[in-house]
């Protein structure tokens, strides 16, 4: 029984310590955070410094980040990629898998084609419209080339090393 | 029994990661620290060299300023200017400006400072220092923002050797934009539209250069020292009070009888617009949309691998690749056309309303000396005030053709107008007096101006020239053994 009333305490104990750790890290990892569409929340880890002074310094800086990185259909959609996209960030940003130069994935090159799209569809009308003709059609795509194909700089510029701008985000980002 | 044994496993089983994800979360957190922490510059450093030690790339791109080193005399190209500023010091000498490296030089060898033999003589008062150097913050901070503005120019002629650098903008503890001249902070809530406290990135990106590209007077204001002495500063001031634009700071100087100098020749109450970059630059296009000066002025560059922003604060056109093409289609060349008849468009104005003030000047000049009366005379001075007031707006606004050309055209429009309204009214004065057929004096080069408006050009030269070979070399020996000259920012220049 005397066992049984020190497993009670230990088990209190391991139950108290892991609650105490769960918001330890929301608190350090900032996660409340990421339900925000702050571009800022962005550069909560730094291997993300390149691309936001890219941007920061861009013609879309005026456009947030989640505004051409995620898709813009519907709140279940937006929630969706966000948690697949920041999942995946927390793994390859704990297990240092990235590398000196970030891509995006296939999936985020669609959203992201689809956001300049939705923005950019005057200018664009008339290319998605006969697009057929003169480009190979590619997963049911309107066009199968990427805006970025041809317009490369936008909105990152063409230098994005993941040191490329050290003097960019001194404390006041932080 | 099996149930705490299971909930403790499972908490087991959830400590062992939480604990490793807090500690990978902490290391990278304290890698993000060191990458973007902050060398350590003393308070007030005012060499930039200094700072350069930690920021190799813009301070040689802000050193680069140097290789703008050409210079025109504005008097001897547009000899009008002679007769529009008689009495003041800007028709003793006039060029137009070199790159920021030689603030302090060309502000110490102009004949408008003169040549004091003391720290008590002398034309100016200290405020000319006030955008020419990183050393005047210190200055201020040590004697308090009134003691700095009091006295004459050559007062602190061995404290301020820096041209203005880094720590005209930038925090030393954060390297964040900063304002250090505290005149505008209080003149952003006067105005009202962009109080300090609602300040972003972006528009510190412009109001750094504000701090000195903006129109401003030496506003007297008294003031008690320690000992109970009562003295007068010059106090650096933006007449914003009701706007930015020419016809609110026209109201802002008239409501104060605000008079910069009383004209030698047609003895009219007269401003001198100094450079309100800032203000024309707020109602054009660019700024509109939300382009910083820092956009094109210090624009983005890149070496190697690495990205920057350049310090080589000049002409954007020296340097379209960075600055235009990044947003801009078409061609340098075309983008320069463009930009070339801007200009000309600005310059034809700018030369007419140059031709109708001189001469205004010239006719009110005869008429007071046909005797007429004050009564007669005032309302056309007042329409020559505020004609040379508008003209003037655009002309020393630098850029301002470019920044905003639609409002420098209005307003260059409204300043022939004004001249040519004063012209009208004098010409009834003078027919008055029978001089209905008076012709102004020729003005065509400088030396004719000067003449006319009685100027002793070589005794100023003289004393400049004594200036130069004493009290400056003190100053400059006094700097050094204070440890606040940097030979680095002199190098290559002859006086020295």
């Amino acid at each position: 029984m005397q066992a049984g009333a020190i497993m009670k305490f230990v088990s209190a104990g391991c139950v108290i310590t892991a609650l105490g750790l769960f918001a330890y890290v929301v608190n350090a990892s900032n996660m409340l955070s990421y339900l925000s569409s702050d571009s800022e929340t962005c550069i909560n880890c730094h291997v993300m410094n390149t691309h936001y002074a890219s941007w920061q310094h861009s013609s879309h800086r005026e456009v947030g980040c989640v505004e051409c990185h995620l898709p813009r259909d519907s709140f279940v959609n937006k929630m969706t990629a966000k948690a697949r996209d920041g999942f995946n960030h927390s793994v390859a940003f704990t297990f240092g898998t990235y590398s000196n130069s970030m891509r995006v994935t296939d999936d985020a090159s669609r959203r992201i084609q689809a956001n300049c799209i939705a923005c950019h569809r005057d200018v664009v009308a008339e290319m998605m419209e006969y697009g057929e003709s003169y480009q190979p059609l590619e997963g049911g795509e309107d066009v199968a080339r990427r805006c970025w194909d041809c317009h490369r700089g936008v909105p990152h510029g063409f230098t994005r090393g993941l040191l490329s701008y050290p003097d960019n985000l001194s404390v006041k980002e932080l | 029994m099996k149930k705490t044994i299971i909930i403790t496993a499972v908490s087991a089983m959830a400590i062992v990661p939480l604990f490793l994800l807090a500690v990978s979360i902490n290391e990278n957190k304290a890698e993000g620290e060191a990458l973007s922490s902050v060398p350590k510059i003393k308070a007030f450093e005012s060499r930039s060299a200094e700072w350069g030690k930690h920021f190799p790339r813009q301070y040689e791109t802000y050193m680069d300023t140097k290789k703008d080193d050409h210079f025109v005399d504005l008097l001897d190209k547009y000899p009008a200017l002679v007769v529009m500023w008689a009495g003041y010091g800007f028709s003793k000498d006039y060029n137009s400006p070199r790159g920021h490296f030689y603030m302090v030089e060309d502000n110490v060898n102009t004949l408008r400072t003169g040549g004091p033999v003391d720290d008590k003589t002398g034309p100016m008062p200290t405020a000319c220092w006030t955008c020419k150097s990183s050393d005047v913050p210190r200055l201020m901070e040590e004697h308090g923002e009134l003691d700095y503005f009091t006295g004459k120019w050559p007062r602190w002629g061995s404290e301020v050797v820096n041209p203005v650098g880094c720590l005209d903008c930038h925090s030393n503890e954060t390297m964040e934009l900063t304002l250090t001249r505290p005149y505008l902070v209080r003149a952003l809530d006067k105005e009202g539209s962009l109080p300090y406290k609602d300040v972003t990135h972006q528009d510190m990106r412009s109001l750094t250069c504000a701090q000195c590209h903006s129109e401003y007077y030496f506003k007297k204001t008294e003031w008690t020292d320690d000992d109970g002495t009562k003295k007068v500063a010059n106090v650096v001031t933006f007449p914003w009070d009701n706007g930015t634009s020419v016809e609110e700071m026209e109201k802002y100087y008239d409501d104060r009888n605000f008079v910069d100098w009383t004209h030698k020749v047609s003895r009219a109450p007269m401003l001198k617009a100094q450079h309100p970059d800032y203000e024309l630059y707020k109602t054009g296009a660019h700024a509109r949309n939300n382009v910083s000066c820092a956009d094109c002025h210090l624009p983005t560059m890149r070496e190697g691998t690495t990205k920057f922003s350049s310090h080589n604060t000049g002409n954007p056109l020296d340097n379209m690749q960075h600055s235009c093409l990044v947003c801009h289609r078409g061609t340098e060349e075309e983008l320069r056309a463009t930009v070339g008849r801007k200009l000309e468009r600005k310059d034809e104005l700018h030369y007419k309303a140059m031709q109708v003030l001189a001469k205004a000047h010239i006719e009110a000049g005869k008429a007071w000396e046909l005797g007429a009366t004050e009564e007669e005379m005032a309302a056309a001075l007042q329409d020559i005030r505020h004609g040379q007031w508008r003209w003037d707006y655009v002309v020393a606004s630098h850029g301002g053709f470019f920044h905003a050309p639609g409002e420098s055209l209005r307003i260059l429009g409204s300043a022939i107008e004004k001249g040519q309204e004063a012209r009208l009214k004098l010409r009834i004065v003078l027919a008055r007096y029978g001089a209905a057929e008076f012709v102004a004096a020729d003005f065509s080069t400088k030396e004719k101006a000067q003449e006319i408006i009685g100027l002793p050009y070589d005794k100023l030269v003289e004393e400049k020239d004594h200036f130069l070979n004493t009290l400056r070399q003190e100053w400059i020996k006094d700097a050094t053994e204070k440890g606040l000259f940097d030979p680095a920012t002199r190098e290559g220049m002859d006086n020295i």
